[in-house]
């Protein structure tokens, strides 16, 4: 296990050790204190092993989606912070000088005099460029970094030897030679001796290479280190007018390590500042800064995704113990109410039943933390498998698990059980103690009925409160939980005096329906509604349904008894079972909303993410068909020696190529006015000749997608930006940019700055070329050096394979470093990545199904113990084994087809309504579509494994002896 | 077997009781050869008269390393509409005799015949087809299924029996009026009192008209005056004819019934007439004392 960085805070941390400390406070006091409390708890624990087993095993899941919804977190946090020691090492900021004769006297003006927070000072000079082997099957790598570095200087940089990679790389290269990196030498297969061909500037260099050095620290900044002078010998034989100029820098380390120095930044960052003021032609980027608050950014952002979608299944196994420990009480009821007589006051019955529970809770807390860790280590062995290639962003996952991720994993963990655990408790101590003894049902208590109209009133008022908060605000999370509240709030009025029982089916089916008519009935409030919003409204339909799922018991009763009392051969192998198995879950009607709840909370996930898979594979034609322009492939091509049209234009197969200008500019926004570097591309005629990239919406003042770009190509101060536009990295996620929006861009070499205005929007920036603008808008901004024509969309001719002439472009342009990729691949591993995370989504759910199953197993057999005399009865009565078998049969599968009813039908209307009305996936709504498959699937696996883990206890019912069971009862 | 008991009916046990609608009544039909079908009926052995006949009946309860015999031989015969107490103290056999006898149990030696079928050589799903069709039980705790109500509870040894539902609902109604509990026919069992639990046991034990009720401490679980209702009603059902087998430890039931079987460490001590032996029950030498035969 690799140490991470914990992405719980300590002081978090702090704050759930002693909320925990003072959690276990009452049950460990117990435990040493009350031996009858002990002795209870232990012996009852003790006595069903396989059952204590079971408990233990359902209630362990939550933990460890918890903790692995940490790990995952943790994995992605430290493995892209892992860039700042392969790739950085000492290097904390990098002063970029836009003139590269300027270096010395930068340099000399940051060493002399030394400033306080810096312990060292490394001048580069790098280019882009394209390297190929030379050997028989020549590999090449067609965008790289060459750089050349004072080698003895780069070892001293930062004071510690071993951070740099250089330690054994020996003297500055000289002449021809050159040092690769480990990464790039195995990529094109080269050691030390062998020769490799450098392309940039129009020009190629045959090198030695000289060593191979590890990708570490320095050594990990660039792929080839090559003698000073190499580049600028290079760029001088440059022919073509617009190409990237050699880059330099000074390189600055901060005092501390590589992880601690980055803390320093801030100050360091004020000391350049002040040192550089006179020089306008250098900037300060604040590199490993940056690289830390982005792998933390996105270390918690991937986190917050999997506990977020894991919270169902946790709910599910909070269900799951409420569950269990009310069968627990039902089965001691009696003895229980003889505790009670004689003498233990509730408060001890609560604290002597909860000691039980907090056992069972304490041991799934440490096991659900290490079982965690290995669920965690699962979805990221498969999150490899989905995340490959530019999608990834060259992050290579390596597992990681903080002991504060573990820890925090299991204090959540036990915190739920033991609230689940003393809240259930305290409800099962109110038993009458009489009652509880003679197997009577609780009369009504006055003092409880009080409390009810308090919180019933209470819940009623919030909710009114919550709506019309929400209307007026336009608040789309208090106006679709404001009615459903109140309606549970008057529901917990019924039973009593306040309101009749059949108001139940009412309100709740006015619960059902709120969420789903709020869209159309408060269009405005429920504007901009996100997905967490949806995510309430599935807990609230849920909940709903079950309530009233949980009244309909007369009409399944009615159905049941039909059958059930036909008389004939058919009543008698299914019907009477069919009885029998319905009347036990239609009776007890809070056990079985548990499970139901169960079951529909899964299912609803299950369901809501297989339709967006389902709704994404079918897409991928028209998102290929709105990406592409009417070209097939995408080139990039090296900044120092980018591939121009004609060029490209006299390619085999090549019918036409539009080139686009690519810069990386600094933007601000209203509502996000931190500067962020993010593409600027610049189109031209050319790019609009075959066809227009489709825009999910535009200006009213353009007829359609074609007129916009025609707009923005002749409007400078237009531009078309993608919706995702910052937000990436540390971008604030649900900041989105609208149609006329003004956004700013300022080019951070000169200080130039622009306005635009939002002309269009596109929902999906597959090939990520941000905002896009005419050139003649781009040269206004970024000057002439500023923007590269990198990037070309090229047409093949008709009949030509776009793959094969993509791979031929890739060999035939090395020397300018071109990376050639159809669209066709690009839209399908992008959406087949979505796809994928989806599918990763589902089976992390499959866990809280897990839960579903094996409480309902538990369930089972638990219901087989507690209706033991009544089996050993019906089969003295005559029912015969088989009977009894299917009868328990019937009971599992009908409480999983309800829960999987509930849920898929929940969860494709949810779904539903997002893909209509939220702009989550894009403003262009996709169209809706059952995967009919995936959800039969998704149906009968959770059924037929309910009924798998259904049919032990069912074997177990049907073998009772009745003169065994009897003779117990009696 | 007492010959003082005289018949309480004339009803020919071979008739009696009548078949379910739709039950076969003729000779037994084997849907595969050497097994027996489900609800089938054997050629009675003609050579065995009366609703019971059990002979050298033993039971071993293995418990470990240990062996107990509880039954050591029981021999007992009952007549169709006679009602026999059987006493004994606790622990004895008493239940377990019920137990084998009733087919609910499975025996180490001896035969039992119920309505002259050998019913511990059947399988298991026959031998359970045989007590839905001709036995009736009685137990102290009620054993009602809590999730039904009083009437949902009576019909289910009808439809068992493949009775059809309209029908079985009536006869369960009827049950219900005769055992004077057709005001509570739509309760739950926890909305009962114990004395309405058990007349809604008997009214289930009787429903389906089985040829013999076993009844286990049915007043065990019952005040004085609960008892004495529920044993007027048992006896009200035996004068119409039905053959009860009662087990109890109250001197007073056994004192109501034609016929007394005493069970002394899981053998039958005594066998006839109530008068004038219950007060030697627990007197010394008892359990020496020589059936009435």
């Amino acid at each position: 296990m690799r140490r991470a960085p914990p992405p719980v805070s300590e002081a978090c941390e702090v704050v759930l050790w002693v909320v925990m400390a003072a959690a276990l406070v009452l049950p460990a006091s117990d435990f040493v204190r009350h031996a009858s409390f002990r002795r209870l708890a232990l012996r009852n624990i003790g006595r069903r092993k396989v059952e204590a087993l079971l408990i233990v095993g359902g209630s362990l899941m939550g933990t460890a989606i918890i903790t692995a919804s940490f790990v995952v977190g943790d994995t992605f946090n430290s493995s892209i912070r892992d860039g700042a020691r392969t790739q950085l090492g000492p290097i904390d900021e990098r002063v970029v000088v836009a003139d590269p004769l300027g270096l010395p006297a930068t340099e000399v003006s940051l060493r002399d005099p030394k400033l306080p927070d810096v312990d060292g000072l490394l001048t580069v000079t790098w280019t882009d460029v394209a390297v190929a082997s030379i050997h028989a099957d020549r590999r090449a790598e067609p965008n790289l970094r060459m750089a050349e570095y004072d080698f003895p200087a780069a070892r001293r940089f930062g004071g510690d030897v071993a951070s740099t990679g250089f330690g054994d790389a020996g003297p500055t290269p000289v002449g021809l030679d050159a040092v690769l990196n480990a990464d790039l030498a195995d990529k094109i297969g080269v050691a030390a001796g062998d020769r490799v061909d450098a392309f940039a500037y129009g020009s190629r260099l045959r090198l030695r290479v000289r060593q191979v050095v590890p990708e570490l620290g320095v050594a990990g900044s660039a792929g080839i280190f090559a003698a000073p002078g190499t580049i600028e010998r290079m760029a001088a034989s440059a022919t073509a007018t617009r190409v990237g100029r050699p880059h330099a820098e000074v390189l600055v380390s901060n005092r501390g390590g590589v992880f601690a120095a980055a803390s320093a930044t801030a100050a360091v960052d004020r000391q350049l500042a002040e040192r550089l003021q006179a020089d306008s032609g250098v900037r300060i980027e604040n590199t490993k800064r940056d690289l830390l608050a982005d792998a933390r950014a996105r270390g918690d952002s991937i986190g917050q995704l999997f506990t977020g979608i894991g919270m169902f299944s946790v709910l599910a196994g909070v269900l799951l113990l409420v569950n269990l420990f009310v069968m627990l009480a039902e089965e001691r009821k009696g003895e229980l109410g003889m505790l009670r007589a004689v003498g233990l006051r509730r408060n001890h019955l609560m604290r002597a039943f909860g000691l039980e529970g907090a056992c069972y809770g304490l041991v799934a807390a440490v096991l659900g933390a290490v079982a965690g860790v290995g669920v965690g280590a699962a979805i990221i062995v498969v999150t490899r498998g989905i995340f490959t290639g530019e999608a990834s962003g060259n992050v290579t996952l390596r597992f990681a698990a903080s002991r504060s991720s573990v820890v925090t994993g299991a204090c959540i963990g036990l915190l739920i059980s033991l609230a689940t655990v003393y809240g259930t408790s305290a409800r099962i101590a109110r038993l009458n103690v009489i009652a509880a003894i003679r197997d009577h049902p609780d009369p009504a208590r006055s003092r409880r009925e009080r409390l009810v109209w308090i919180l019933g009133l209470t819940g009623t008022a919030v909710g009114c409160l919550l709506l019309l908060v929400g209307l007026a605000r336009s608040v789309p999370l208090l106006t679709i939980v404001g009615p459903p509240l109140t309606c549970f709030a008057l529901m917990s009025l019924t039973g009593g005096r306040a309101a009749p029982q059949s108001a139940v089916p009412l309100l709740a089916t006015a619960a059902l329906i709120w969420p789903m008519l709020a869209f159309s009935v408060a269009p405005e409030a429920m504007r901009g509604a996100s997905i967490p919003v949806f995510v309430v409204q599935g807990v609230i339909l849920v909940a709903a349904a079950v309530t009233l799922l949980s009244r309909a018991g007369g009409t399944w009763s009615r159905a049941s008894d039909a059958v059930g009392r036909a008389g004939d051969a058919f009543a008698l192998s299914a019907g009477l079972p069919m009885r029998l198995g319905l009347a036990y879950p239609l009776a007890r009607r809070f056990r079985t909303s548990l499970l139901l709840g169960m079951y529909a909370l899964v299912m609803f996930t299950l369901t809501f993410l297989a339709v967006f898979a389902g709704i994404f594979a079918a897409q991928e034609h028209d998102f290929l068909r709105d990406v592409r322009a009417g070209t097939d492939i995408v080139v990039d091509s090296n900044p120092a020696n980018p591939v121009d049209a004609a060029t490209l234009r006299r390619q085999p197969d090549v019918a036409d190529a539009a080139v686009l200008l690519r810069a990386g500019p600094e933007f601000t926004t209203r509502i996000h006015p931190t500067p962020t570097r993010w593409a600027l591309t610049g189109f031209d005629a050319t790019f609009l000749r075959r066809g227009v990239p489709s825009l999910a919406s535009h200006l009213a003042r353009f007829a359609d997608a074609r007129a916009t770009w025609e707009g923005v190509l002749h409007d400078p101060s237009l531009v078309v930006v993608s919706d995702g536009f910052l937000r990436r990295g540390r971008a604030p996620v649900g900041v989105r940019v609208h149609l006329g929006d003004t956004i700013n861009a300022r080019n951070p070499a000169t200080g130039s700055t622009r306005t635009f205005v939002v002309a269009g929007l596109i929902d999906r920036d597959f090939v990520f070329n941000g905002v896009l603008a005419s050139r003649s808008a781009v040269d206004a901004l970024m000057g002439p050096g500023g923007a590269l024509p990198t990037r070309a969309y090229v047409a093949v001719r008709s009949g030509a394979d776009p793959v094969a002439v993509a791979a031929r472009l890739q060999g035939r342009l090395l020397a300018n470093g071109v990376e050639a990729r159809p669209f066709t691949e690009v839209v399908h591993e992008q959406t087949s990545q979505q796809i994928g995370f989806f599918r990763l989504m589902q089976g992390y759910l499959g866990l809280g199904l897990l839960i579903g199953i094996a409480g309902l197993g538990v369930v089972m057999v638990r219901a087989v113990r507690e209706r033991r005399r009544q089996i050993g009865m019906l089969r003295a009565m005559g029912f015969t084994s088989a009977v009894v078998r299917r009868a328990f049969l019937f009971e599992a599968g009908f409480i999983a087809a309800q829960g999987i009813a509930v849920g898929v039908v929940l969860g494709s209307v949810t779904a539903y309504q997002v893909l209509a009305n939220s702009s989550t996936f894009g403003e262009q709504p996709l169209p809706f579509a059952l995967p009919v498959l995936a959800l039969i699937t998704i149906c009968a696996v959770p059924l037929a494994a309910s009924l798998g883990a259904a049919l032990i206890p069912a074997a177990k019912a049907s073998r009772i002896r009745p003169a065994a069971a009897l003779r117990v009862a009696d | 077997m007492t010959t003082e008991v005289p018949q309480q009916s004339s009803i020919d046990v071979r008739q009696w009781p009548p078949p379910p609608p739709g039950w076969p009544v003729t000779a037994p039909t084997r849907r595969r050869p050497g097994r027996h079908s489900l609800g089938a009926t054997r050629q009675p052995d003609p050579s065995v008269t009366g609703i019971l006949r059990a002979r050298g009946v033993r039971k071993v309860y293995r418990s470990g390393p240990h062996d107990v015999e509880v039954l050591k031989g029981i021999d007992l015969d009952v007549d169709a509409g006679e009602l026999v107490m059987v006493m004994g103290p606790s622990g004895n056999g008493k239940t377990t005799m019920l137990n084998c006898l009733s087919g609910l149990d499975e025996i180490d030696a001896g035969t039992v015949y119920v309505d002259g079928d050998e019913i511990h050589t059947m399988p298991d799903a026959m031998r359970t087809a045989q007590r839905a069709r001709r036995m009736g039980f009685i137990f102290q705790s009620f054993n009602l299924i809590p999730v039904f109500t009083a009437e949902e509870n009576v019909e289910l040894p009808l439809l068992v029996t493949g009775v059809k539902g309209a029908e079985a609902r009536s006869r369960s109604r009827a049950m219900l009026e005769r055992v004077g509990l057709a005001s509570r026919a739509m309760h739950r069992p926890n909305e009962l009192s114990g004395g309405e639990q058990q007349r809604v046991a008997v009214a289930r034990a009787l429903v389906a008209e089985p040829a013999i009720i076993w009844a286990d401490e049915p007043t065990g679980n019952l005040d004085s005056h609960t008892a004495a209702g529920v044993i007027d009603l048992l006896e009200q059902v035996h004068t119409s004819g039905q053959t009860l087998v009662v087990i109890t430890h109250d001197r007073a039931i056994g004192a109501r019934g034609q016929r007394l079987v005493q069970i002394l460490d899981g053998r039958v001590t005594y066998d006839g007439t109530p008068a004038g032996h219950l007060d030697t029950l627990d007197a010394p030498g008892s359990a020496t004392r020589e059936r009435g035969l």
